[in-house]
């Protein structure tokens, strides 16, 4: 069975096809920007074809096979435009980061196949429950998708990789590729390692809190518009995760209900994400194609020269920070119910432990609106603040269409919530959960019920309305009113209203900058002019601050450290000799057959240890020799 | 359903007197000759009739953001709890929502200041933003503490439970919640620990560094949304933590919740008196209070059994 086409299939057709048609209009608005064009369209499409071919995939080496052309297409689309080093780098840190993932996968297709890779799903799941370490299959598919999705502390090659890809890559990378990572986690946890114990949604939701705080607090501190966007790729993924975890915790536990509430609204947030981030990524990319910078504090007033992708840009803005009636907010509604829901559960260390994760992702929403007030703020408001800004306007036809058709998707997902809720619940039922759709929606679709005991409810349309009509009735006040209104500038307490007086980006996240310094450590260069030697009297000031990306710098740096020590001492014990390089070759094949003995058979530390001490002794005897 | 719409109307209309009410009574605290009650109709009036000038540095967002500040508000309004016996009221708004809404009128406003590019707009709006980063999470989980006590996460139906079975056996957490409520209740409005709403001085103001460059009729929107979200406050603090007049007769329980919201303004205004203003960057340990007490608040809930 090459190809497998169920409801989770459909659903994440429907929204690969959802992200991708708005954006080939966008593509085709941005061509002319591109220099390469075969080479981009013949990527761009292939990308598109290998996520739809990833989704319907029905065994292992299909999926493996269009896995590995979804990797390499779109790192081809991130080297379309090859003017700086710092692409070619981002692409070598991509390509890097998507096969240390695909090495995962691969094993894990090994084990659950017995290295028949043309095994169905159902198969699969015969061979994984006879599988004698079923966590060892957990942790390869959460390095395997993890890596890809970008959750910390593999996301690290996000802000690299989305920044330098052409616009429509970045959406398409973004708001949908990420997605089929989610969806392969999706696929693999329910269909083949299917009952999981309650410490694995633990995991995922750990994974999910502190991915959702950690991409929101950096990417409040970015000044690239499109890394900040790929830092909040990050957050949102988190969040994700979270509703992702919740169900797996209320289904190890046995509240089905829950549980498939959970799901619903870790897919919806899937939708939602893509929705939105798409959108946003395309208005970064008409912003960066008009102004040819990425620089955040280059920008200032493009509402008045660009008012569609202002406009398109906004709406996303409000979806993304979880505002009401957006769609964004209906979703991490769901799953802030979800968390609520773990009042039911007996185990009371789980009990008092949901609050903490219910807190990150507080957090997190209140830091999204933060950023996205400066990013929008910063970006289209205000007097321009440079020379480019100012030479702005608005973006070709195609480029236009391609985001007001995104943002129709945005309101789709807001206007038809309950229709979209429908499938996802057909999906869930489809992977053998119940169905929740008549507790979320008893009485007509006005009002949305969360299945918890003493949930709560919300009414998106209700909302939506009435907000709509007082606004509209505020509005014809005003007009009724007839205020006199004239023209001014702004008031600058005297001083003339000047570009350089506005509130720089660095300068509007500076006390969230100054109040997480601990996890920031931030760098901040200061050079100022000074007039005859007054420390306060300068004609010329100069401040730029940087940020440590801590996982970077921690994490990755020691891991290459590490591997550049063994290897020298590698390198050392060759020493170019004959015998040397054979006894190596010896001890490698020792070290196969023995770790082939441990996945084969029955652990035991008995022969885990016996085994470990002939390898030592034969690296000491072979290898290492005697000290000289 | 007239019970309805009357006290949505009537705590609308009392909404401006609250906040005059506290500042006539700091003056009186500080020996000074208070300003009248009714000031705040005053100056609505008066902003009414003036004319209004608009930056010509700002964009279509100056124009329409007034509105969009006040009217979540008055949406809010709508949705919450009752103050008599028996009258209607929105049963299907959970506290999530208000506090969406409460956000996103404040994401707004935060654009608003934003937009007329002076240092001082932003100034607040990255101040503003700060604070209300803080705010999200102990407003999130002091909602949570307080459903799990009331049985039910829409404001309208916790308040009404509350006030009909009292959790005796929760006061604790209760306690907790409560202080926890009143901490936000401060920081959100922009009082004086957090804010002081009647400085005009660049070091210490947020709210109304943002409205700065506002005049006439949108300042007067503006205001109105500040009282609004008093009054929002203040009824939610009053039906959720003093939970108790809903069983008298109309006339009666509505004297009594005005009494009530004019207690919490003076407790407000007492507070203003007594404390100073907390510098920014120590503005988080006041929030990390209002989240430890939340915390410890659902934790009281569990250890001492559901």
């Amino acid at each position: 069975m090459m190809f497998y086409f169920d409801t989770l299939a459909f659903i994440f057709v429907a929204l690969i096809l959802l992200g991708a048609v708005p954006n080939i209009f966008y593509s085709f608005g941005y061509l002319s920007h591109i220099k390469r064009k075969a080479h981009y369209q013949v990527h761009y499409f292939a990308f598109i074809a290998s996520m739809i071919g990833v989704v319907v995939a029905g065994n292992g080496l299909v999926f493996l096979l269009f896995w590995e052309l979804m990797s390499l297409t779109s790192w081809q689309l991130i080297l379309t435009e090859l003017e700086d080093e710092s692409t070619i780098k981002a692409a070598r840190f991509y390509f890097l980061m998507t096969h240390f993932g695909f090495l995962f996968l691969l094993l894990f297709f090994l084990l659950v196949t017995n290295g028949d890779l043309s095994l169905g799903f159902d198969a699969m799941h015969a061979v994984a429950s006879s599988f004698a370490y079923p966590t060892i299959l957990f942790f390869l598919l959460v390095f395997g998708f993890f890596s890809k999705a970008g959750v910390v502390p593999f996301h690290v090659w996000l802000p690299y990789a989305h920044p330098a890809a052409p616009s429509p890559v970045s959406a398409l990378m973004s708001g949908v590729m990420l997605k089929v990572a989610i969806y392969g986690f999706t696929r693999f946890l329910f269909d083949v390692v299917y009952p999981w114990p309650l410490e694995w949604g633990v995991t995922v939701l750990i994974f999910g809190a502190i991915s959702a705080v950690v991409g929101v607090l950096y990417a409040l501190s970015e000044h690239d518009i499109k890394a900040l966007l790929a830092n909040h790729s990050i957050e949102n993924i988190g969040i994700i995760l979270i509703g992702f975890g919740m169900g797996m915790i209320f289904d190890s536990l046995g509240l089905k209900t829950l549980s498939s509430f959970a799901f619903i609204a870790a897919l919806f947030h899937t939708f939602n994400h893509m929705s939105f981030k798409s959108l946003l990524f395309m208005g970064a990319g008409s912003v960066l194609h008009q102004t040819h910078t990425k620089n955040i504090e280059k920008y200032g007033g493009l509402i008045k020269s660009m008012p569609i992708t202002a406009m398109t840009f906004l709406l996303a803005a409000v979806s993304i920070s979880a505002l009401p009636p957006s769609n964004g907010f209906l979703s991490e509604w769901m799953i802030f119910q979800s968390m609520l829901g773990s009042s039911n559960m007996s185990d009371m260390s789980l009990k008092l432990a949901i609050p903490f994760a219910v807190f990150a992702l507080a957090v997190t929403g209140g830091l999204a609106i933060a950023c996205f007030v400066k990013a929008y703020g910063i970006t289209f408001l205000g007097l321009h603040r440079s020379e480019n800004a100012r030479h702005a306007h608005e973006v070709n036809f195609l480029m236009q269409a391609g985001m007001i058709l995104m943002s129709l998707v945005v309101l789709s997902l807001m206007l038809f919530t309950p229709y979209y809720i429908g499938w996802f619940d057909k999906t869930i039922v489809g992977l053998d959960h119940v169905s929740v759709y008549a507790k979320i929606f008893p009485e007509g679709i006005w009002k949305m019920h969360s299945v918890a005991v003493h949930g709560g409810v919300v009414s998106p349309l209700i909302l939506l309305t009435a907000l709509v009509f007082v606004t509209l009735l505020l509005l014809l006040a005003y007009r009724v009113l007839g205020v006199k209104t004239r023209k001014y500038h702004t008031w600058g307490c005297g001083y003339q209203t000047t570009p350089r007086a506005q509130y720089s980006a660095t300068g509007f996240a500076g006390p969230i900058r100054r109040f997480f310094a601990w996890l920031y450590k931030p760098q901040e260069h200061f050079h100022k002019s000074t007039i005859a030697e007054h420390q306060t009297k300068f004609s010329d000031a100069h401040y730029e601050v940087h940020v440590k990306p801590l996982f970077e710098t921690s994490l990755y740096e020691s891991v290459k450290r590490g591997t550049n020590v063994v290897s020298y001492w590698v390198y050392r014990l060759a020493h170019f000799e004959k015998t040397r390089y054979a006894a190596m070759i010896f001890n490698l094949m020792l070290t196969v057959l023995f770790s082939y003995r441990i996945f084969a058979h029955q652990f035991s530390w008995a022969t885990f240890a016996l085994e470990s001490v002939v390898m030592l002794i034969s690296i000491k005897i072979l290898i290492v020799g005697e000290k000289r | 359903m007239i019970l309805y719409i009357a006290t949505t109307t009537l705590l609308l209309l009392i909404a401006p007197l609250l906040l005059s009410f506290i500042k006539s009574l700091k003056m009186v605290f500080l020996f000074k000759r208070p300003s009248s009650l009714f000031q705040g109709y005053r100056n609505f009036s008066k902003l009414l009739k003036k004319e209004t000038i608009i930056s010509e540095e700002t964009s279509a967002i100056t124009t329409y953001a007034p509105f969009l500040v006040l009217s979540p508000l008055i949406v809010a309004m709508f949705f919450l709890p009752p103050i008599v016996k028996g009258a209607y009221y929105v049963s299907f708004v959970d506290a999530f929502t208000i506090t969406g809404l409460l956000s996103l009128s404040t994401f707004f406003l935060m654009l608003l200041g934003l937009d007329s590019a002076s240092a001082f707009g932003g100034m607040g709006s990255s101040r503003e933003a700060f604070i209300a980063a803080l705010v999200e999470p102990a407003m999130v989980l002091t909602v949570f503490s307080v459903s799990m006590m009331a049985g039910d996460l829409g404001v309208a139906h916790a308040s009404v439970n509350l006030a009909e079975h009292f959790p005796k056996e929760h006061m604790a957490s209760f306690l907790f919640a409560g202080i926890s409520f009143f901490i936000l209740l401060i920081a959100e409005n922009g009082r004086i620990p957090v804010d002081n709403p009647e400085t005009h001085l660049e070091l210490t103001m947020v709210h109304e560094a943002m409205i700065l460059d506002l005049s006439g009729l949108y300042l007067a929107i503006i205001e109105m949304a500040s009282s609004v979200k008093f009054v929002i406050f203040a009824s939610l603090f009053v039906s959720l933590f003093i939970p108790f007049g809903l069983a008298y007769s109309p006339l009666i329980a509505v004297t009594v919740f005005i009494i009530k919201l004019f207690a919490v303004a003076t407790a407000v205004a007492l507070l203003e008196v007594n404390t100073a203003k907390l510098r920014l960057f120590k503005v988080p340990n006041l929030l990390g209070i209002a989240i430890v007490f939340a915390f410890l608040s659902l934790i009281t809930f569990y250890v001492l059994g559901a």
